[in-house]
């Protein structure tokens, strides 16, 4: 996402835009994981491994929570504001 | 840890992180991508069903082997003991051969259709057992007519049903 620095910005400024980004990567990892898992997973916990539909539900489960954000990020950073 | 966002790091572990200094409490492993292919392969429904086919033969060809040497009145007197012998046995592989194959159709066309079955549903139920089973049922009473195919299906499903739960019964 912010991969070009743009000029001007010092050491400071960049360094504390890696950190906002590495947070937000963090907790977009873990609330990823929390929903998926939560949906996903039966809570009655017969085995240890995924069977093949817990496997197939977090396959999906991961890949439109991805488009997602990134929809929603796209429309969020091109726009400004929230279209409403 | 934030860069590996792909799903394979939920296969195995939820990371509720536990990693303390204490040396009894070991750190976390996520699984390599060796163990993750390896797991892979048993998601696969072509995989899945051709095991199940190869087990359900062997399971066949012994049931088929056991009941044949069970099942030898056809004993006639010209023959002798080692002529007995010989046509006993040939008596006893064919009737496990059509038993394996038998079992083997069975095993794959069950395990092929649950496994799309659930696949698609997403979700680990007993309706994908009581659907595999009615296939297969159907499939095996085809030939009798339509009403025989409805019949196995039923008996078939309610039989998948009862074997499953009772090799879920300590869960």
């Amino acid at each position: 996402m912010a991969a070009n620095i743009p000029a001007g910005i010092d050491k400071e400024q960049a360094f504390g835009m890696a950190e906002t980004e590495m947070e937000y990567r963090v907790e977009l990892f873990n609330r990823l994981a929390q929903t998926c898992f939560n949906k996903c997973v039966d809570k009655r916990y017969k085995e240890a491994e995924l069977n093949m539909g817990e496997n197939s539900c977090i396959d999906r489960c991961v890949s439109k929570y991805w488009q997602v954000n990134s929809m929603i990020g796209q429309m969020l950073s091109a726009g400004g504001r929230p279209p409403m | 840890m934030a860069a590996s966002t792909s799903e394979s790091d939920l296969n195995t572990q939820v990371p509720s992180s536990n990693e303390t200094e204490q040396p009894q409490i070991q750190a976390i492993r996520m699984p390599s991508m060796e163990e993750i292919r390896a797991q892979e392969v048993w998601n696969n429904c072509a995989v899945r069903s051709v095991a199940s086919g190869v087990m359900g033969g062997g399971l066949g060809f012994m049931m088929g082997m056991f009941l044949g040497a069970l099942d030898n009145p056809m004993m006639q007197e010209q023959m002798s003991g080692k002529q007995q012998l010989i046509y006993n046995l040939k008596q006893m592989g064919t009737r496990s051969w059509s038993s394996a194959k038998t079992f083997a159709v069975m095993g794959v066309v069950f395990s092929a259709v649950e496994c799309v079955v659930e696949k698609a549903r997403a979700k680990h139920d007993t309706t994908n057992t009581v659907v595999a089973g009615c296939v297969t049922g159907g499939t095996m009473s085809a030939k009798a007519g339509p009403k025989a195919a409805c019949v196995g299906c039923v008996g078939f499903a309610a039989f998948s049903v009862a074997i499953e739960k009772f090799f879920d019964r300590h869960t």
